[in-house]
């Protein structure tokens, strides 16, 4: 049963009614958006937390503001919004991963507190967004360019590091929420649209203990579109899903110590997530005999856990060292249940149940610096260890129907020294050796430099490198028949990633505060070498391996700005890129540049005297290119294929009541109502562009009411 | 304080209160047919005894029982009589019981006197009622085939039903399909090797359901042939080399007899020369992924060969490439059948397809061609009897719906000379991420090898849970 839209504004405007009631108490003075601006401070990659201002890398910083005022519950509900990265949901299997500069997740490494998350298909990569719970969740810090100096292999694209909370200003917080979505137009109390309720706990025993605890329920009942569900009898494509439901539960827990010299937390994480996925493809099995069917359809249930420790130790050693050692075990593992279903009689039948994917190990990371007294020089001496256990079943590849179970150790260390030479200029080297059980020693170099220009110019150069580490895909692949013979390679190397970043930036503002302006420049070329790519190694007969053969490359520039005025907040970026891939492993290849457009914007305004803040997101993916052979002329040629550019508007409207312990938040996501973007394809009939096969993005515009109790004792 | 208490208990009755979810939804009302499994039974003069099947539409909810009558024409019950049955149906009635959970049963009919040359003889069974010991909210119900008519003379079936025994995933067997007698015959896809022609041409044909290869060789001297000779000529003879000269080393797809990858025997020997036969594979024995099929085991190897004529007889030379001595076999042509077969694991002839008018179609894995790409092993292939007779074509459910066919609507033209007038297009190819599945907009018009026009509907390429090779069909004459 869906409801329409007017229903549903009915249903929400009488919740709205409901705790109007409730009386308004004056709002709690808050600082003024340009001053908290000011106090943006950020963990990754710096030898000590600091501000943003100083820091040598440019961090762009998710604050938990945003993340409430876009009621985001996972990191997919508010990513969309990031300049240069672009969402990928994938409707089949229900995940959704990051693009960032044109490079898929598995160039890119996503880490909580600065050590990497793990999932069923890598370390820190490949991350499925919608698995990333930001109910504890501080802020979230984006560095774009290759991290392999502080982050190793795998962070080529850049990384993300999710800073979750550790303190508190109250004895006793608790907060539960509850969360009512539609999904596109379909919503129904229980059977349709996406309900969340949340409750988190935290108390601070002492100035040095702090606990807190958090439980989620999130359940995205999936969405149907023209689908008919798990109980449609007919081979018409129909039956199924569009977006796949998906159940989550994630419990979550920290105990945070902070003595004078010596600091300690221990955070844990379980996550436990089931995906359902109805084929659309249903055996009728049609008797002629009996003239009746009787339907059968085979489909996959898909569960997931994920188990995370993590262990901090840091503080101060012989008055001057600083230390700062984490050590982790993490392990998510993917099942599969598959079975048969008989659609009329409701009934499973050959069911079989086995791990899909899994990766589980040791992790651990340390860091020593300051040995100098210095002001002017820092050194910091790191290792980083993980020993990952990682096993791929015969259904998630094509391993010649073997399952694939490899252990992959790494033992990386690196070093990083941080140079002031006068008050302007400050530069920082660093450089890491990655030993492995797998590949041969690699290493990442950086450096980047920090110049501080009259009238509060800032220009930061930023030089990396990361490589990529080959897939199991890659490695394992084994498709050898009659008519094929598709081979992985165990001898690949990594990829090598190498990025260069410019950044020109100034703060504009006046004596008294009363506005605030950040105007940033940024240019960068990134890099990609030995990429991995599936080529021909026998013309007859034909065979396919992966080698190292291609090359990526791609250079952009962007323009962001972030104004704050009174109580208005502006931000607004610009991005224009391009593209160019050599392959090396086609017969023939067009390695133009093929360039995009990005534009980003943030529009918040709050009205204090009614504790309401208005806000407004929008992105603009301008149209894509790729390179698309047409074979339909004489001579075949490269041609450019488009893919139509979209926007993406969120909004929501925040209130809060009882000072400040009621949070009511309405809003909508998608307002632009996308679901499909065309892409142009190239056929018989030359080339042209075809709706019906269009990419698959949203699932329409949705709303969203988020209710939220705040008891601080 | 209190007021905080309330809320937070407030927040928690949501949180609980939301976390319910509502139930499956309930099963439908299921009806239990059972129906005869053809409404057509027919003896030939050798025939003196068949099993009637039953089949239901689910799993028998509970033991019970089919009460079965029938009506005669010149043809009396009884062990001194025309016919009996078991169980017995003395009384003009027979009970054939079965069991929960069976998904059909049958009974058997003995025929005892044949029919009188040039008249009628048969009887119509009739299902009247179905017991059940616990329904289990099912609803019995006879539908569909109700009525079974038993000759007691050859009649072309005017309707019927067909599960080829394809073996599932492996595909082990290629299956030899009569429709007008409603048989079938199978034999395992490696159980032979080279096929020697029984009419005037002497031609031989290769197993492409194994997916062989053959390369004429410049040499006529079997054992002068030394692995050296061929070393760089055997990865180029394959199937699914994506070359497209590769098509050369395999038989004519449309089943022309001209075709065959083997030239035409000579009866001047220096004409015939040695050729570099790969034998493809075994049938395979590992289970693929649901949905998926395994046709090929080991491969088989190499062999070199030569053919000459004696008379109307073939000699057939052969040897492995290292030996430098050879066998040799008289082969004569046998009337009746297309070919004779022989294989070179039994170094003997085997039986492999029916006489030449007693089948229609072959389910079979098949060589076929990709334009432009050579040659490509393909599963789940229908081949009509082509040199028997038998052609076949495609209509979209579009054009004609499959029920409204009727023998009006047959186009002659249509019919493709080219044994694969179903070939492929029975089923959808798949592709990465989509497992080939039935194709539901197509039916198929079948003359068969006695001039019979048949409509074909294909009802399954994968069994009930999915695993590939179990195909079935109906087909109804015009």
């Amino acid at each position: 049963m869906s409801l329409n839209k007017n229903k549903f504004f009915i249903y929400f405007s009488t919740f709205f009614c409901f705790v109007g009631f409730s009386q308004e108490t004056p709002r709690v003075e808050i600082d003024s958006m340009a001053m908290q601006n000011l106090k943006e401070v950020v963990v990754t990659g710096q030898i000590n937390k600091q501000s943003v201002d100083k820091s040598v890398f440019e961090v762009k910083v998710i604050s938990r503001e945003t993340l409430d005022r876009l009621a985001g519950n996972t990191l997919a509900d508010v990513l969309n919004q990031s300049l240069n990265i672009n969402i990928q949901p994938n409707p089949s299997t229900g995940k959704s991963s990051v693009q960032l500069f044109g490079l898929d997740g598995q160039y890119f490494k996503i880490l909580v507190d600065n050590i990497p998350l793990i999932n069923d298909e890598g370390l820190g990569n490949n991350t499925d967004l919608t698995q990333i719970n930001l109910d504890d969740i501080e802020q979230v810090e984006i560095v774009e360019g290759s991290m392999g100096v502080q982050y190793g292999s795998n962070a080529v694209s850049g990384i993300i590091n999710i800073i979750t909370r550790k303190d508190s200003d109250h004895k006793w917080e608790i907060t539960p929420y509850v969360q009512e979505e539609t999904i596109g137009n379909e919503y129904g109390f229980f059977d349709q649209g996406r309900h969340i309720q949340s409750l988190s706990l935290g108390h601070r025993f002492s100035d040095q203990w702090y606990v807190n605890g958090n439980l989620t329920h999130n359940d995205f009942t999936g969405y149907l579109n023209d689908r008919e569900g798990q109980y449609h009898p007919l081979n018409d494509g129909r039956r199924g899903y569009e977006w796949l439901p998906k159940l989550q539960y994630s419990g979550k827990g920290l105990v945070n110590y902070s003595g004078k010299n010596f600091k300690s937390f221990y955070r844990m994480e379980y996550f436990d997530e089931r995906v359902e996925r109805y084929d659309s493809l249903v055996r009728e099995n049609f008797n002629p005999s009996t003239q009746t069917s009787n339907p059968t359809a085979t489909d996959e249930v898909f569960t997931s856990k994920r188990f995370y420790n993590h262990l901090n130790l840091s503080g101060k050693l012989l008055k001057t060292l600083n230390y700062d050692i984490s050590a982790s075990y993490q392990q998510q593992k993917r099942n599969v249940e598959q079975y048969n279903y008989r659609i009329n009689a409701r009934e499973k039948f050959d069911v079989n149940s086995q791990e899909y994917e899994s990766r589980k190990g040791i992790y651990s990371r340390g860091t020593v610096n300051d040995f100098f007294k210095s002001e002017k020089v820092s050194l910091q001496l790191g290792y980083e260890l993980s020993n990952i256990n990682g096993y791929s079943s015969a259904l998630a590849g094509t391993f010649d129907g073997d399952n694939i179970e490899r252990r992959l150790e790494a033992y990386d260390a690196f070093a990083t020294t941080e140079i002031e030479l006068g008050k302007r200029f400050s530069f920082r080297p660093g450089t890491r050796a990655m030993f492995s059980s797998q590949f041969k020693t690699q290493m990442a170099h950086s450096l980047s430099a920090k110049y501080n220009f009259d009238k509060g110019y800032q220009l930061r150069a930023v030089l990396g490198t990361s490589p990529r580490n080959p897939n199991f895909d890659e490695l394992f692949t084994y498709f050898v028949d009659v008519n094929h013979d598709v081979q992985g390679n165990i001898d690949l190397k990594p990829e090598r990633g190498v990025s260069t970043f410019l950044h020109l930036k100034k703060n504009f503002f006046p004596e008294n505060l009363g506005w605030r302006l950040s105007s940033k420049i940024s240019a960068w070329y990134l890099n990609v070498d030995d990429r991995i790519e599936l080529t021909i190694v026998n013309e007859s007969p034909l065979a396919f391996q992966y080698n190292n053969i291609d090359e990526y490359r791609t250079w952009g520039t962007s323009l962001t700005n972030k104004l704050a005025y009174g109580d208005l907040q502006l931000d607004l970026g610009l991005s224009f890129s391009g593209e160019s891939k050599v392959l090396n492993s086609q017969d023939s290849f067009n390695d133009d540049y093929l360039y995009a457009l990005q534009l980003s914007s943030n529009f918040s305004y709050q009205f204090p005297r009614i504790n309401t803040t208005f806000s407004l997101f929008f992105k603009y993916n301008g149209p894509q290119y790729q390179f698309v052979l047409d074979t339909n002329q004489d001579d075949p040629s490269f041609v450019r294929a488009k893919q139509e550019g979209y926007g993406w508007m969120d909004g929501s409207i925040k209130k809060t009541f009882m000072n400040d312990k009621l949070h009511l938040t309405l809003g909508a996501r998608n307002l632009l109502d996308i679901s499909r973007i065309n892409t142009q394809t190239v056929n018989s009939g030359g080339t042209h562009s075809s709706p019906n096969n269009g990419l698959l993005i949203g699932y329409g515009r949705s709303f969203f009411v988020k209710l939220l109790y705040n008891l601080n004792i | 304080m209190k007021n905080n208490f309330l809320y937070t208990l407030a927040f928690a009755f949501i949180l609980i209160g939301a976390s319910c979810s509502d139930d499956e939804g309930g099963s439908v009302q299921q009806d239990f047919v059972v129906a005869f499994q053809n409404p057509s039974l027919s003896f030939d003069t050798s025939d003196t005894q068949k099993e009637v099947n039953l089949v239901f539409s689910t799993a028998a909810p509970s033991d019970g029982t089919v009460a079965i009558t029938y009506t005669t024409d010149n043809a009396v019950y009884g062990s001194d009589a025309d016919f009996t049955t078991v169980p017995d149906g003395a009384s003009g009635q027979l009970m054939v019981g079965f069991t929960g959970g069976a998904s059909g049963t049958s009974f058997t009919f003995n025929k005892l006197q044949d029919a009188i040359e040039g008249a009628s003889k048969g009887v119509n069974f009739t299902l009247s009622a179905i017991s059940l010991t616990d329904s289990n909210g099912t609803t019995p119900t006879i539908q569909g085939n109700t009525q079974l008519a038993v000759s007691f003379t050859e009649t072309a079936a005017p309707a019927g039903t067909t599960s080829p025994e394809v073996g599932g995933p492996n595909e082990d067997n290629q299956v030899y399909v009569d429709l007008s007698s409603l048989t079938q015959t199978t034999a395992k896809r490696d159980s032979w090797d080279l096929g020697f022609y029984n009419g005037d041409a002497f031609r031989v044909t290769i197993n492409g359901s194994i997916f062989m290869a053959v390369a004429a060789l410049e040499s006529t001297d079997i054992d002068a042939v030394t692995p050296t000779d061929v070393e760089a000529l055997q990865p180029q003879v394959a199937v699914g080399t994506f070359d497209a000269a590769n098509i050369d080393y395999v038989d004519a797809v449309t089943g022309d007899l001209e075709g065959t990858a083997i030239a035409a025997i000579s009866e001047t020997d220096a004409d015939n020369p040695v050729y570099l036969v790969n034998l493809g594979f075994e049938v395979g024995t590992d289970t693929p992924d649901l949905g998926g099929v395994a046709l090929n085991g080991e491969a088989r190897g190499w062999k070199k060969i030569r053919i000459l004529r004696s008379g109307s007889d073939y000699v057939l030379q052969y040897a492995d490439l290292e030996a430098s001595t050879h066998e040799e076999v008289t082969i004569s042509k046998t009337a009746g059948y297309l070919f004779t077969f022989f294989s070179f694991n039994t170094e003997d002839l085997v039986d492999v397809q029916p006489l030449s008018d007693r089948w229609d179609l072959n389910f079979t894995a098949f060589t076929n061609e990709i334009e432009g790409f050579g040659s490509y092993g393909y599963a789940d292939f229908i081949t009509t009897n082509l040199l028997g007779g038998a052609v076949a074509y495609a209509v979209e459910t579009a054009t004609k719906a499959y029920a409204e066919f009727t023998a009006a609507d047959v186009v002659e033209a249509s019919f493709l000379d080219d044994q694969r007038g179903i070939g492929s297009n029975w089923r959808n190819g798949g592709g990465p991420g989509t497992l080939p599945s039935l194709k539901d907009d197509v039916f198929f018009v079948l003359k068969d090898t006695d001039g019979n026009l048949y409509k074909i509907r294909f009802t399954a390429l994968v069994d009930e849970g999915g695993v590939r090779g179990y195909p079935a069909f109906e087909f109804e004459l015009l």
